[in-house]
């Protein structure tokens, strides 16, 4: 659970220093978020899309909004789906339509029966007094939404989100809606980090000309690069800290040392033992496959070999048959 | 020929000892239940997929801090990890030859007149063959793959929003249908029209233009090819909503061989006799199967899959990947396969039986040429699935190595400092 309890750190991107302006829109630093979300990439690509083709289709970039929806248990929200909300703007108020997505709603229920209305989506930069209007709107169809923004145009190389969900402060004696950011990761399934691995890197032709273990090995080699990367900021963080370059953050420090402490878990007699099982089952199937492919080769042989040599006691013999 | 008993003793002796011999090796390997590995439930806490996910959590506090930006470190060596990280993010994409459409992105324009005239056109009544090719937005092709996978061993079905382009036909989104039993009647479809309509209509609100262009379904373990039920209801659906495709997805597949297992298809018009026997990839398909699959495999034709995506997507897959990484090197195909992996293998030994049962009947007659290649096919047929077999399990190993080699070898050096 240490990834959640940090909202500090910047698993939210660059881009959600709030500016002066909107510092009322954001709590206070101390404040830290109550759930935590896991986020499926499936919904990043429909907003995405959503963005995409509005834009495409308006000729300019517009503000999005959607619902989020997915599956709540206990303090981890899970956000599986999305669809897009319709909305109205007058005068820069923005009011959702509220007939549309209760219309929305009932169609979802059909098909995803196990799904709940978890919060909304919006796209653009920094959060805004006007995201907080509309928060207060959906929190008419649930309570305590969770807001998800997606800047679109953003520049960092980092994924440009942030999910926040709403407190209410008491600011001037009068109750108001404020921010507070959460922090999230992304959720693992495994048909869908195939679906993103081949959508991000496939290629038109079907690659006949490269073998399937090569293909393989590429992915991981990749990851292991990725791996070997970070452990070597890391080790170089230490270092730094050894030469006193740089001030210790005790935080950092911990979470390094407890990460060196798992591994030796991992090293468990009885986990060699599985290991030395499964590698021993694998092996079993390749010995039948290389067996029945030998026996196949076999038998072709000798089939042609037949064909070949024994033609003439074949022939013989079929003339005794018919004669 | 000295010295080569080319007579029947050789061929006896494979038929009579060798495959009998691979078979029951197979029956063997398929008596073997997923629950033997101990880790598989070893650490609840730890899920699905044993040493696997324990990496992937030993991997999880460190990805939050190997992700961390607030350490000064990490903004000093930026600059670098930029072109080290680049060097991996080009691997990953080496072959993206998808257009990746420029930065207006036109292909998620619907333009209703140039739609219209299409469609008023008909060209395709004119040859049965005259869509070809298949454009699938990254969108369509995650949505259905997650909509397959949350099906679990049941067929699932939706249908398909998008437009045609020439020889082309373009998805642009899929949304699920709450319809089942997809294998069991014709037109499936039909109890789902008022939610088709009422979900086109509401799509219409939110700049989804798009008109059906298809339906798709899945067959969780068993390929992608056109049932006999499949069959007619698209041939039903070519008759009345044309332009209509039909999508076929394996979720199990997918994960099993690493790759999405897709198939796009079109049926030929009664009567109509396709001009060359265009055989696609060989698939392997389970015995209780491949009937439905051999009457009906000449009434349609395969459609080539490519994929497109925005600028925007590429960018958010780009950063997804600096996250995802971690589920790469984590993930545990054997673990997360060895239901279907052993359901593979036992349809392999039923179909090594066949074979060896078909070629000792051949055997004791004096073979003619032309029965030995109908058993030879049988043969080769089973060859060729367990060696697709052998390779997804090599794979599967191959990743536990390589993380066997990462993690575990720690403790050894340590040890081994400590003695000397």
């Amino acid at each position: 659970m240490e990834t959640e309890s940090r909202p500090g750190t910047s698993k939210e991107p660059v881009a959600v220093q709030p500016t002066a302006a909107d510092r009322s829109v954001m709590a206070g630093a101390g404040a830290i978020g109550s759930v935590t979300v896991k986020l499926h990439p499936l919904v990043i690509m429909n907003i995405s899309d959503h963005w995409t083709r509005l834009r495409a289709q308006e000729g300019k970039p517009k503000p999005v909004f959607g619902a989020l929806i997915g599956k709540q248990t206990g303090r981890i929200m899970e956000i599986m789906n999305s669809f897009e909300l319709q909305y109205t703007e007058e005068n820069g108020v923005i009011t959702i339509n509220t007939t549309y997505y209760y219309t929305k709603e009932e169609q979802f229920k059909q098909v995803f029966k196990d799904l709940d209305f978890l919060g909304w989506y919006g796209s653009g930069g920094p959060p805004t007094e006007s995201d907080v209007q509309i928060h207060q709107q959906i929190c008419t169809f649930t309570e305590s939404p969770i807001f998800l923004k997606l800047n679109p145009q953003a520049p960092s190389t980092d994924l440009p989100l942030s999910v926040y969900e709403s407190v209410i402060d008491v600011a001037d004696g009068t109750a108001v809606t404020r921010l507070v950011a959460l922090s999230y990761t992304l959720a693992t399934e495994e048909a869908e980090r195939i679906g993103v691995d081949h959508v991000a890197r496939v290629s038109n032709v079907s690659s006949a000309t490269e073998s399937l273990a090569s293909e393989h090995l590429n992915s991981q080699h990749s990851s292991i690069v990725m791996l070997h990367h970070r452990i070597k900021l890391l080790l170089e963080y230490i270092n730094a800290v050894k030469e006193d370059k740089l001030p210790r953050d005790h935080e950092i420090l911990r979470l390094i040392h407890a990460l060196c402490h798992r591994l030796p878990v991992l090293g468990s007699h009885q986990l060699k033992e599985d290991l030395h099982d499964q590698y021993n089952d694998v092996m079993l199937m390749t010995y039948l496959g290389v067996m029945s492919k030998g026996s196949q080769t076999m038998n072709q042989f000798i089939s042609k070999f037949n064909v070949l040599y024994d033609r003439q006691s074949a022939a013989r013999r079929l003339r005794g048959l018919f004669m | 020929m000295p010295g080569i008993c080319a007579d029947k003793d050789a061929t006896f002796c494979v038929r009579n000892r060798v495959l009998p011999f691979v078979t029951v090796l197979s029956k063997v390997i398929s008596g073997w239940s997923p629950e033997k590995y101990c880790f598989g439930k070893m650490s609840s806490e730890a899920q699905t997929s044993g040493d696997g996910n324990v990496v992937g959590e030993a991997a999880g506090p460190s990805s939050s801090l190997l992700a961390s930006e607030d350490s000064q470190v990490v903004e000093e060596s930026l600059e670098m990890s930029e072109d080290v990280s680049s060097i991996p993010l080009r691997n990953w994409e080496l072959e993206n030859m998808i257009e990746s459409v420029n930065s207006s992105d036109d292909i998620y324009k619907y333009d209703q007149k140039a739609q219209q005239d299409m469609l008023a056109a008909k060209p395709w009544t004119k040859d049965p063959h005259y869509f070809k090719y298949v454009k699938v937005s990254a969108l369509a092709l995650l949505k259905m793959v997650m909509h397959a996978r949350s099906g679990g061993n049941l067929e699932v079905m939706g249908l398909m929003l998008g437009k045609i382009d020439g020889e082309n036909m373009l998805v642009m989104d899929v949304f699920a249908l709450p319809v089942e039993g997809t294998e069991t009647r014709v037109n499936a479809q039909a109890a789902a029209y008022e939610y088709m309509a009422a979900y086109i209509d509401s799509a219409k609100h939110v700049g989804r233009l798009e008109n059906a262009i298809g339906w798709y379904h899945s067959h969780p373990g068993y390929g992608c090819w056109l049932s006999g039920i499949d069959v007619s209801t698209q041939l039903l659906n070519q008759q009345f909503q044309e332009p209509f495709l039909a999508i076929v997805i394996d979720p199990t597949r997918t994960i099993s061989a690493g790759k999405v297992n897709i198939g796009a298809f079109r049926t030929y018009p009664k009567g109509y006799k396709p001009p060359d026997d265009t055989s696609g990839e060989y698939q392997t398909i389970p015995l209780n199967k491949i009937e439905d699959f051999g009457v009906h495999c000449k009434q349609y034709y395969a459609l080539e899959i490519s994929y497109f995506k925005s600028a925007l997507d590429k960018r958010l897959l780009e950063s997804l990947w600096n996250k995802y990484w971690v589920s790469t090197l984590s993930s545990s195909s054997l673990l997360t396969n060895a239901d279907y992996m052993t359901g593979q293998i036992v349809d392999l030994s039923e179909k090594l039986e066949n074979a060896e049962t078909q070629l000792n009947r051949i055997g004791s007659m004096y073979s003619f040429d032309a029965h030995d290649k109908k058993s030879e096919d049988k043969l080769s047929k089973a060859t060729k699935d367990s060696k697709k077999l052998t390779i997804e399990g090599i794979h599967g190993l191959m990743s536990q190595v390589i993380k066997d080699q990462l993690f575990n070898k720690i403790n050894l050096r340590e040890i081994h400092e400590q003695n000397h």
